[in-house]
C-alpha cells in the first residue's frame, strides 16, 4: 500500500511541496501560491492538489514535514504579544544593555537596536544562584508574587523568566514559573533553563524572550493547522522543521517556538548534505542566491555545519542551528556610483517591489538582474519561463546613466563590472565562512540553488579556487526535498564549567546521564521506538579564558577516561586546524555538554532518475563575457540527456532559473540528475 | 591588465578588507584573555608596500588611526623600510616611538611576493598585563613611564622567518598574566601569518603593480570623500574647550583641552595650543595618540561613511606644541591616555558643533571606564579582573541619545556577568541602566549604567582610571549636561557607600566589600522646555527619568 511523506516549505511567494512515495522512493514536486494571511491554507491546497495529481487519497499520507517562517516573520514584522521579563533583581536591564557591540564605528547616531520588552515590563525578584549552582540567596516567593501581579497589571500575556546562572541550577526558575502560572494561569511562560540552558545572560535572556513571545503565535497557528488537516481528512502526524535541520512535534514547537527561528534555509542545507553523499562530494559550499540575499552554508566531511548561536533582526538566538552566513547580495542588489567614483553593488536591494528596472514596476536603480539582462545572460522573453516580459532597453539605459557614464566606462564593461563586484562579494563571504573554520576552498565544490544563483556560480567558484559546481535537480523545490530527510532532534544542553581532567569524570557522567534521561523522556513522548533513538554527545571545549568554544563529539561506546581523552585530543586537533595553533600542554575546559536527542525517521531511498534522450540546444544568442561578445549555445535543461556535454560559453534555462557556463567550463549530467560544471581551463 | 579600471579597484578593495577581516577572525576566536576575548580590544590594518594604511577591519578607531602613525615613526626613526626583509616581524609597545600605552603591543609583518615587498600586515592587541606598578599595567600613581611596565622599542621579533624567542620570554616574565598574555600573543602572531598568506594571494592574482595602483586609488577615494564633506562646512575658525577632571596625582588641577578648528576649503587644521601642560599622572597623550583622537573626532563629526585609510588623514592637520598634555615629553606616564583621548574627541566634536550647528550630537560619556581588581586568593595565587565600560550617548538634534552605547572611539563590548563569575572570585550585585543620568533637553542624553560587584577572595587591590566625575558631558543648544559618573565602595558589614575619586590606585579591598561604578549619561540637546509631552511621559513610564538615590 502506497504511503506518502510530504514535505512543505512555505516561502514568501510560493509554497513548495515534495511528496515522497515511500514504497518507490520517488518524490514528486508541486508548487502553489503562498497564502500569507494564513499559510496553512496554501499548505492544505498544495497537499490536496498533489494528492489529486498522484491519484491517491489524503489518508495515505504517513507524515507531514513542515518548514515555516511563521516565527521569523512574526519577529521581523513585530506581530508579537506584549511580553514581560522576570529576572534577578539588579539585572532587569540586561536585555536593554546588550553587549555594546556596534557595527559602524564612526557613526554619530546610534544604530537602532530592537528591544522586545520595554523597561516598564521587566521585573526583578529577590534570589541569587552562584556560578557553581549553589544558592546564595533563596528565592523570595513574595517578590515573585509581587512581580506576577505587576505583569498582570501591565497587560502582558507572555512572560520570560531568566535568572542568573539558571543553566547551573534551574530550581529558582522552576519555582518562579509555578508561582507565575498560579497567579496568571493563561499566561505563556518560558524559562531560560529550558529554552537555552547556556552561560551568558544576555544571549540566554534574549532567546527566552523570543521564545515566550512566539508561544501564542505558534500555538495559534498550529491549532488552526490541526483543524484544517482534520477537516481535510488528514490524520498523519505533523513535524515542524527546526533551525538545526531536524524536526520536532507540534507539542514541542508550541513550547519551544524559538527552535523554529532561522529554520528557513535549513531545508536547503540539509538537501546539500544528502547530495554530498549522492554525488560523493563530501565537501560542499551550498549557496542560495535570491532577490536580496545570499546564504552560504557548509557541508564538511559529509555533514552540514552547525553553530550554537544565530540572530534574527539583530537579536541573539542561542540555540544550535545550521550555520548560514548571509550577505546582502542578490538579483535585486542595487548598483550605484558614489561621489568619489566608487561602484557599490548591494547591500541595498530593490527587492521584489519596485524590483529591478527590467521588471517594469517603477524601479529606477539598476540591479544585478538588470546587468545580467544587459549582458544577454538572461532572455527577456523567458524569465520565469516566459511569465514575465522584461524591459531590456530600460535596464540598459539605467546602467548607462547610473553606472557606465559616471565611471567613464562603456556600457558592456559597466554591466560586467556590476556582476563582477557582486561575485567578488559573494566569494569573500564564502572564503570567510570556510576560513574561520580553517578549511581550504580548493577542497570544496559549490552547490548552487535559488533563482539568481546559476548565473554567478561558476564565476564565484573560480574566484575562490573551486573547480566544480553542482546544479541540483528541481532547484525550485530543493529546500522541501531536503526536509524529507529530517530526523526528530531535541537539542539538549547543560553549561557546566569544568577542567577536562580525570577529576571531572564523575560530574561529566552525571550530566550525560541526566541528559540521557531527559532525551529518553522526550523521544518516548514523541513515540519514537527505542531502536530508532540516538544520543550523540558533544562537548564544547575551550582553553581556560577563551571566549568561544569548539564542539567535539564524545566518542560513543567508549569507557570513560578514554572517551574524554579522545575528545580532548580531538579538541586540540580541531583548534590547531581552525586557528593554526594548539596548546597541548594546557588542560582545556568543558563549558557546555550537549546531546542531540535523535529519533530517526525512515529515510527516503535514492531518487531514481531517468535522463531525457540527448537533445540539442534550442538556439544560440550573443552574450557578453570577459570583455567580448560571444555566441553562446542556449539549452533547455530538460534537453540535457545523459550523454550531453556542453562547453562554455553556454546558457542553460529552466523555468525558474538560468545557468551560465563561462568559457573554460564543461557541463555534464550526473547519473542522479544533477548537472556538474567542471573547470577545464584556467582561463578561456 | 595594465590600466586600472574602477571595477578592479572595487574588487581589490573588497579583497583587502576581506584579508583584514580574516586576520580579525583569527584573533577574535583564538585569543585567551578577557580583554581580547569578550571586549574585542584589538585592531587590524593592511598597509601598502610603502606602509600607508589601505584597509582596516572595523574595530577600534583609537588603535586603527594610531597604527599608521606608529608605522610611520618606525620607518622614519627606527627601522627604515629597506631593512624590512621577508619573514621579519617588527614589534613595539613604546608610546614614545609611535605607540599609545604599554599594554598595546603592535606587530607588523612585511609581505613579499617573488622577492618584492607588496604590502605590510599590522595588528595591535591590548594585552592583559605587561608589568608595572599595578595589575593590568594601569598604575594610576605612576609619574614616569618606567613605572608603567615592560617597554619594547621598535625591534625585530623575527628575522628572515626565525623568531627571537628571548623577546617573548622577557615579555612574559614581566607580566602578571603570562599564560593569558602568551596565548593572546600566539593569536596575534597567527593572525599576522593569515594576513601575509592572503595578501600574497591577492598580489599573485592581480599583480604587484595593479595592487599598488589600486591601493593608491583606494586611499585617494577616501581622501576625496573626506574633502568633499569638509568643503560643505563654512570656512572659519571655531573654538571649543572641555576638561579632564585631574591626573589622579594633583587632584585639584583640572586639565584643559582647547581646540581651534580652522576650516579652509577642503582641509581642516586642529590646533590644540592652549591646552594644559603635561600632567604629572598618567593621563598624558603622545602626539600620535592625540592625532588618532583628532582623526576619530573629525570622522565622527562628518558622519560620513568613508572607508578608513591613509587617505582620510591627509586633509587633517594636527598641531600641538610639545610639553602639553596633548603632546607629552618622555618620560611622562601615559597608561590612562584614554582620559585625555576621549576629551580630545569631545572637544573636537564640540568645535564641529559650532561649525555645523544641528548636525553634531551633544557630548557622550567620554571615558573608557577602565578598572582592575587584583584578587589575592587563599592559596597565594592572584587573579586579575580587568574591565571596561561605557555610558550614555549624546542627544542628537533629531533623537534621544542611546543608553549604554559604546563610543566608536574605543568600541568596547562588555563581559557577561556569568562568564566573569565563573572564572573570577567576584559576585555582581547590579548591572543596570542609571535612571536620570541622561542630560535633559528637547532630545535627551542616553543613560549611563551602573555595575557593582563584591570581592569573594580574602583580599584584593583595586585600581581605576576613570573620568567625568567633575566635568559632566556637555549639552548643546540649551540642552543640559549628562549626570557625571561616580565610584563608591561599601565595606563588608557597612551600609554606607563611600565615594572614591575617579583615579584610584592600590586601594585595599577585603572579602565582602562591594565596589560600584556608575557611568556618565550623555548631554541633552535643545531646551528641556521644548521636549514633547509624549517623550516626557514615556521617560516617566519607563523609568528613564527618575534620579537615582
Amino acid at each position: 500500500m502506497t504511503s506518502l511523506r510530504v514535505a512543505v516549505d512555505i516561502g514568501g511567494t510560493f509554497t513548495d511541496l515534495q511528496i515522497l512515495d515511500e514504497s518507490t522512493g520517488i518524490a514528486h514536486a508541486h508548487k502553489v501560491p503562498t497564502t500569507p494571511a494564513d499559510p496553512s491554507e496554501g499548505l492544505i491546497t498544495g497537499i490536496r492538489e498533489a494528492c489529486a495529481t498522484l491519484g491517491v487519497g489524503p489518508e495515505r499520507i504517513s507524515a507531514i514535514l513542515h518548514g515555516t517562517t511563521i516565527a521569523t516573520n512574526a519577529v521581523l514584522q513585530r506581530r508579537l504579544p506584549e511580553g514581560a521579563v522576570i529576572t534577578t533583581a539588579g539585572f532587569t536591564d540586561v536585555l536593554e544593555i546588550g553587549r555594546h557591540v556596534r557595527r559602524q564605528v564612526y557613526a554619530n547616531r546610534a544604530e537602532q537596536r530592537a528591544l522586545l520588552v520595554p523597561r516598564s515590563r521587566r521585573f526583578g525578584v529577590i534570589e541569587r544562584v552562584r556560578a557553581d549552582g549553589a544558592v546564595e540567596t533563596p528565592l523570595d516567593e513574595a517578590s515573585v508574587r509581587a512581580a506576577a501581579e505587576r505583569v498582570r497589571a501591565s497587560g502582558a500575556t507572555a512572560v520570560a523568566i531568566a535568572f542568573l546562572h539558571a543553566y547551573a541550577n534551574p530550581d529558582h526558575e522552576r519555582r518562579a514559573a509555578e508561582i507565575v502560572q498560579e497567579i496568571l494561569p493563561d499566561a505563556f511562560v518560558s524559562c531560560s533553563h529550558s529554552v537555552s540552558p547556556e552561560i551568558r545572560e544576555f544571549e540566554r535572556t534574549s532567546t527566552t524572550v523570543l521564545n515566550a513571545l512566539l508561544m501564542p503565535v505558534v500555538k495559534t497557528y498550529l491549532s488552526r493547522l490541526k483543524g484544517r488537516l482534520a477537516d481535510s481528512g488528514i490524520s498523519a502526524p505533523v513535524y515542524l522543521v527546526q533551525s538545526n535541520g531536524g524536526v520536532t512535534t507540534p507539542e514541542i514547537a508550541g513550547e519551544q517556538p524559538a527552535r523554529l527561528l532561522l529554520s528557513g534555509p535549513s531545508g536547503g542545507a540539509r538537501a546539500a548534505e544528502v547530495l554530498a553523499a549522492e554525488l560523493a562530494e563530501p565537501n560542499l559550499v551550498a549557496v542560495d542566491m535570491g532577490g536580496t540575499s545570499y546564504d552560504v552554508s557548509i557541508v564538511h566531511d559529509g555533514a552540514v555545519r552547525l553553530v550554537t548561536q544565530g540572530e534574527v533582526d539583530g537579536l541573539p538566538v542561542r540555540l544550535p542551528m545550521i550555520e548560514i552566513r548571509t550577505i546582502g547580495a542578490g538579483g535585486g542588489s542595487i548598483a550605484k556610483v558614489d561621489e568619489t567614483g566608487r561602484l557599490h553593488v548591494g547591500p541595498d536591494s530593490a527587492g521584489a517591489t519596485p524590483g529591478p528596472v527590467c521588471y517594469r514596476r517603477g524601479g529606477e536603480e539598476p540591479t544585478v538582474t538588470d546587468a545580467n539582462l544587459a549582458l544577454g545572460r538572461i532572455d527577456p522573453g523567458y524569465f520565469l519561463g516566459g511569465a514575465m516580459d522584461l524591459d531590456a532597453d530600460g535596464a540598459g539605459r539605467a546602467l548607462i546613466d547610473r553606472v557606465a557614464t559616471p565611471l567613464g566606462l562603456e556600457a558592456g564593461a559597466a554591466s560586467e563590472g556590476v556582476v563582477a563586484v557582486a561575485t567578488a562579494r559573494m566569494a569573500a563571504a564564502i572564503r570567510l565562512s570556510l576560513f574561520e573554520k580553517g578549511l581550504d576552498p580548493k577542497d570544496f565544490a559549490l552547490i548552487s540553488f535559488g533563482g539568481a544563483g546559476g548565473l554567478h556560480a561558476c564565476d564565484t567558484a573560480a574566484e575562490i579556487g573551486a573547480s566544480r559546481v553542482v546544479f541540483p535537480r528541481d532547484p525550485g523545490t530543493l529546500s522541501a526535498w531536503g526536509m524529507l530527510f529530517g530526523d526528530v532532534v531535541h537539542d539538549l544542553a547543560r553549561s557546566r564549567l569544568m577542567r577536562a581532567d580525570p577529576a571531572a569524570i564523575p560530574g561529566l557522567r552525571a550530566v550525560v546521564a541526566d541528559l540521557h534521561d531527559e532525551a529518553e523522556a522526550l523521544l518516548a513522548r514523541d513515540g519514537i521506538p527505542e531502536a530508532d533513538r540516538g544520543h550523540p554527545v558533544t562537548l564544547d571545549f575551550r582553553y581556560p579564558g577563551q571566549a568561544y568554544e569548539i564542539g567535539v563529539p564524545l566518542p560513543a561506546g567508549l569507557a570513560m577516561p578514554e572517551a574524554l581523552d579522545q575528545a580532548v585530543a580531538a579538541f586540540h586537533d580541531a583548534h590547531e586546524r581552525q586557528y593554526a595553533h594548539a596548546e597541548r600542554h594546557v588542560v582545556p575546559e568543558v563549558v557546555t555538554v550537549r546531546m542531540a536527542a535523535t529519533g530517526r525517521l525512515t529515510r527516503p531511498g535514492a531518487r531514481p532518475f531517468e535522463a531525457a534522450p540527448d537533445g540539442r540546444p534550442k538556439g544560440t544568442r550573443p552574450i557578453r563575457i570577459a570583455g567580448s561578445e560571444r555566441e553562446a549555445a542556449v539549452w533547455d535543461r530538460a534537453a540535457m540527456g545523459a550523454g550531453v556535454g556542453i562547453d562554455g560559453p553556454a546558457i542553460v534555462e529552466e523555468p525558474h532559473s538560468t545557468l551560465l557556463l563561462p568559457p573554460g567550463w564543461r557541463l555534464t549530467v550526473h547519473p542522479t540528475g544533477a548537472l556538474i560544471a567542471t573547470r577545464i581551463a584556467k582561463e578561456a | 591588465m595594465d590600466e586600472l579600471d574602477p571595477i578592479q579597484v572595487e574588487i581589490i578593495r573588497n579583497a583587502l578588507v576581506a584579508a583584514a577581516e580574516e586576520m580579525s577572525v583569527t584573533v577574535w576566536r583564538t585569543s585567551r584573555s578577557a580583554v581580547v576575548r569578550e571586549i574585542l580590544d584589538y585592531s587590524i590594518s593592511v598597509f601598502d608596500a610603502h606602509g600607508r594604511s589601505t584597509a582596516q577591519s572595523a574595530a577600534m578607531p583609537v588603535h586603527l588611526n594610531s597604527m599608521p602613525a606608529c608605522l610611520d615613526e618606525i620607518l622614519a626613526n627606527h627601522i627604515p623600510i629597506e631593512e624590512w626583509n621577508e619573514g621579519d616581524i617588527i614589534i613595539t609597545n613604546d608610546p614614545y616611538a609611535g605607540g599609545q600605552h604599554l599594554p598595546d603591543i603592535q606587530t607588523f609583518k612585511p609581505v613579499f611576493l617573488d622577492g618584492q615587498r607588496i604590502a605590510i600586515a599590522g595588528i595591535l592587541v591590548h594585552h592583559l598585563d605587561v608589568g608595572g606598578g599595578a595589575a593590568g599595567s594601569y598604575d594610576a600613581s605612576a609619574t614616569e613611564i618606567y613605572q608603567e611596565g615592560f617597554r619594547m622599542p621598535p625591534l625585530k621579533l623575527a628575522e628572515g622567518g626565525k623568531r627571537n624567542e628571548a623577546v617573548i620570554k622577557l615579555l612574559l616574565r614581566n607580566s602578571r598574566e603570562p599564560v593569558n598574555v602568551g596565548g593572546d600573543f600566539a593569536s596575534q602572531l597567527a593572525a599576522l601569518d593569515t594576513g601575509v598568506a592572503n595578501l600574497q594571494r591577492i598580489g599573485r592574482r592581480y599583480g604587484p603593480a595593479t595592487l599598488a595602483a589600486a591601493a593608491e586609488r583606494i586611499q585617494a577615494q577616501s581622501e576625496a570623500a573626506m574633502r568633499a564633506a569638509i568643503a560643505r562646512i563654512p570656512d572659519g575658525t571655531y573654538h571649543f574647550e572641555d576638561f579632564v577632571d585631574d591626573d589622579g596625582i594633583e587632584r585639584d588641577r583640572p586639565l584643559r583641552i582647547r581646540v581651534a578648528l580652522t576650516v579652509a576649503g577642503d582641509s581642516v587644521t586642529v590646533d590644540l595650543d592652549g591646552s594644559s601642560p603635561q600632567a604629572v599622572g598618567p593621563v598624558n597623550c603622545t602626539l600620535n595618540m592625540t592625532r588618532s583622537a583628532v582623526i576619530c573626532g573629525v570622522m565622527m563629526a562628518l558622519g560620513a561613511d568613508v572607508p578608513a585609510n591613509a587617505g582620510c588623514y591627509r586633509p587633517v592637520t594636527v598641531k600641538a606644541p610639545e610639553g602639553l598634555v596633548v603632546n607629552a615629553r618622555s618620560p611622562a606616564p601615559v597608561a590612562n591616555r584614554m582620559a585625555t583621548g576621549h576629551r580630545i574627541v569631545t572637544t573636537v566634536l564640540g568645535a564641529f558643533a559650532e561649525a555645523m550647528p544641528g548636525q553634531v550630537p551633544a557630548a557622550y560619556y567620554g571615558v573608557s571606564y577602565a578598572y582592575a581588581l587584583n584578587c589575592f586568593m587563599a592559596d597565594g595565587t592572584r587573579r586579575v579582573y580587568f574591565d571596561l565600560e561605557c555610558g550614555g550617548w549624546g542627544a542628537h538634534p533629531e533623537e534621544d541619545g542611546a543608553s549604554a552605547f559604546s563610543c566608536g572611539f574605543h568600541n568596547i563590548a562588555n563581559a557577561p556577568v556569568e562568564m566573569l563569575e565563573n572564572t573570577l572570585p567576584v559576585t555582581f550585585t547590579e548591572y543596570a541602566l542609571a535612571p536620570g543620568s541622561g542630560g535633559r533637553g528637547r532630545t535627551r542624553g542616553g543613560l549611563g549604567l551602573s555595575r557593582a560587584f563584591r570581592l569573594d577572595a580574602p583580599e584584593g587591590a583595586f585600581a581605576a582610571n576613570l573620568e567625568r566625575f567633575k566635568f559632566a558631558p556637555y549639552g548643546l543648544a540649551g540642552g543640559e549636561a549628562g549626570q557625571p559618573g561616580r565610584l563608591t565602595i561599601t565595606r563588608a558589614g557597612s551600609s554606607v557607600a563611600e565615594d572614591l575619586p575617579s583615579k584610584v590606585s592600590g586601594l585595599k579591598v577585603a572579602r565582602g566589600d562591594v565596589l560600584r561604578l556608575q557611568t556618565a549619561g550623555g548631554g541633552g540637546y535643545g531646551p528641556p522646555a521644548e521636549r514633547p509631552r509624549a517623550a516626557i511621559e514615556r521617560d516617566r513610564a519607563e523609568g528613564y527619568a527618575e534620579t537615582s538615590g
